[in-house]
């Protein structure tokens, strides 16, 4: 049961960092606050299930509507990758591919219509397209089957069942830590420096001839495409795509609450930050029922849940504004050896 | 018909609207919890109607009192924020904090009053209770009667009293205000209460309108902030022009879409308000009553 857990706290912590990876790009160091993160997350799941199974369907030949036709396609599939694990990791890889391209393409043309405005209406607008497209993949059934929902390919069909869940969780935190050392050396070029220098003042960024617009759509772009392969790996692993699941509340919220908890433009901070989110998000959802009985709640544990986060979000903004690991002053290669120089005299 | 109910969702817009707008100008806060406000109001009705028999409609005095107490609530949690001098971005996450707060609280009291009553109250409409005066829905009668209400109110308090010249000079200069001796806490205060409480009553009235469940607030956010935006965030009266003209627009174009690409599109209507919102703010960036009329009416003559 334990190591099951551990397992889950695991798959979590990978799937939500880098969620929140991104999220810190474009909130804790660019200053966008982008409170349609939930739409990056989509874009993945759109990626698998509305094109990679569209694909498959085409591959076997497969006609008709996409809820039934990506049923065969995928249980075709995943009779080939129970035999052929190459074809399981090239799926994966072709499936990220998809999403982060989309994902890149879908951001910059997400900012587009608020690149210019002030962080208000900026975030306004932010949360009402990402709130409208949700709508529209819920309730339009062609695009990833809607409420119905679609399955996806099983990339670790060659796995067996009691190991499935360990190999993936592997499988995803390497990816986050992949994604943890790109943003480490993109962060700590000028081009970070620059985003940074945007959040503290726009005007002075603009008067050294840097075009504001232009920078958004770039955060944007490389924060979605981020964001969308963290919604590529959460489809492949529960096997099964709901638009709904894409809430605003799953996967813009709780991404800021762990940002924030963890310390805005610090990768390390949000990684503690979103530790402590998932332990307790994998505790909660384990044990709710039990926690229902012992306790006699008379209620859904969820809304207890959504209460005592929104709760802890405010705290957070009351007493840690900064986080449990503020930001770090950056120290490029030529001020270290200055330092060096200063501290040997 | 389909206008009769253009008329009535327009009619709750501006009253939500109206509270988003007041409390943006006098504190700078897009409050993303708004819509839950409203939605606060429809248990507490629901609640009423259930337990004690009251009609929603007798009910609207309770949901203004109860609204007045959410709005004041939230001012008092963010205040420690506008305190510090807290930036936009962290105040609207504070709002959107407080919107998960109450979407807790209103599901898990659904699930409660459930119980109580001993059938499912997660979902629900008023529709059926409503009376009809010449084959129009009452609550078209209803809520412009409340519009009306508090539009001569408004008026009567901004215009005829010494605390509405107060709160005219705070909205347009509040440093200036300050400055003069007008104590801007209180009409921060007044501002987010009247805002809950606009809320509440719309609440009241929405589900004569729709069916409403706990996420209901988060989704009607997105034509509360385009009917403000699309009014101008920066002016009382935008909020009214801004409410008729999303509220009619999204139900018309909707209705029209859906007859002539079939009824699924019925659903999509947040994304007409949304679509107006974003051309709005590409066009005007400050709304109906936020562009200088004047001068666009020069450039059209000059060109």
């Amino acid at each position: 049961m334990i190591i099951e857990l551990i397992s889950l706290i695991l798959l979590w912590f990978g799937i939500y960092y880098i969620v929140s990876l991104s999220l810190n790009m474009e909130f804790g160091y660019a200053g966008i606050p982008n409170f349609g993160k939930a739409l990056s997350v989509l874009v993945g799941a759109i990626a698998v299930g509305g094109i990679l199974d569209r694909l498959l369907m085409l591959y076997f030949g497969i006609g008709g509507g996409l809820i039934e036709g990506s049923t065969y396609a995928t249980s075709m599939i995943n009779d080939v990758i129970a035999s052929n694990p190459i074809v399981g990791i090239g799926i994966l890889i072709l499936a990220i591919i998809l999403a982060s391209i989309l994902g890149f393409v879908v951001g910059a043309i997400f900012i587009l219509p608020s690149a210019k405005l002030k962080e208000d209406y900026l975030g306004v607008t932010l949360l009402a397209i990402s709130e409208a497209v949700v709508l529209v993949c819920t309730y339009n059934l062609n695009i990833i089957g809607g409420y119905y929902g679609i399955s996806t390919p099983d990339v670790l069909a060659f796995v067996s069942g009691e190991y499935r869940g360990w190999v993936f969780t592997g499988m995803v935190l390497f990816i986050a830590f992949l994604v943890y050392l790109f943003f480490e050396r993109l962060l700590n070029t000028p081009f970070g420096r620059v985003l940074r220098a945007m959040r503290e003042n726009e005007d002075t960024v603009k008067a050294f001839g840097r075009d504001i617009m232009k920078l958004r759509i770039k955060t944007m772009a490389i924060g979605s495409a981020i964001g969308a392969i963290a919604g590529a790996l959460y489809s492949l692993y529960t096997v099964n795509i709901v638009a709904n699941a894409f809430t605003r509340v799953e996967w813009t919220f709780f991404p800021f609450l762990m940002v924030l908890l963890g310390g805005k433009g610090n990768n390390k901070g949000v990684a503690l930050g979103v530790l402590c989110y998932v332990i307790v998000k994998v505790l909660l959802d384990v044990y709710k029922y039990d926690l229902k009985y012992t306790l006699n709640i008379p209620f859904e544990p969820v809304w207890l849940s959504y209460m005592l986060f929104g709760v802890l979000m405010l705290l957070i903004l009351y007493y840690k504004p900064s986080g449990l690991i503020p930001e770090k002053p950056i120290i490029t290669a030529p001020m270290k050896k200055k330092i060096i120089e200063i501290s040997n005299k | 018909m389909i206008l009769e109910g253009a008329i009535i969702y327009s009619n709750l817009l501006v009253l939500l609207a109206l509270g988003l707008t007041l409390t943006y100008i006098t504190t700078n806060v897009p409050n993303f919890a708004q819509g839950s406000y409203a939605i606060v109001g429809s248990y507490v009705a629901l609640t009423l109607l259930r337990l004690f028999d009251i009609s929603p409609y007798l009910s609207l005095p309770v949901l203004f009192i109860i609204g007045a107490v959410v709005g004041l609530i939230t001012y008092l949690a963010l205040k420690p924020l506008i305190k510090r001098g807290a930036s936009v971005e962290i105040l609207m996450i504070a709002t959107l904090a407080i919107d998960l707060i109450l979407l807790g609280a209103i599901g898990a009291y659904s699930e409660i009053l459930s119980a109580i009553v001993g059938s499912t109250q997660a979902k629900f409409v008023f529709a059926n209770l409503d009376f009809t005066v010449l084959g129009f829905k009452g609550i078209l009668f209803v809520s412009t009667f409340v519009i009306i209400l508090l539009l001569i109110g408004l008026y009567l308090l901004l215009y005829k009293t010494k605390f509405g010249i107060a709160l005219r000079a705070s909205m347009e200069n509040p440093s200036l205000a300050q400055t003069m001796g007008i104590d801007v806490e209180k009409t921060r205060l007044f501002s987010w209460i009247l805002s809950g409480a606009l809320a509440g009553v719309a609440g009241g009235l929405l589900p004569f309108m729709q069916e409403i469940v706990p996420a209901t607030g988060g989704l009607i956010i997105i034509s509360i902030f385009a009917a403000s935006i699309v009014g101008g965030l920066r002016h009382i009266s935008g909020a009214l022009i801004g409410g008729y003209v999303i509220g009619i627009s999204e139900s018309l174009i909707t209705y029209y879409l859906a007859s002539v690409f079939g009824t699924g599109f019925l659903v999509y209507g947040k994304v007409i308000s949304l679509i107006i919102m974003i051309v709005t703010l590409l066009i005007a960036p400050y709304g109906i009553t936020g562009t200088d009329w004047k001068k666009v009416k020069k450039l059209l003559s000059g060109a």
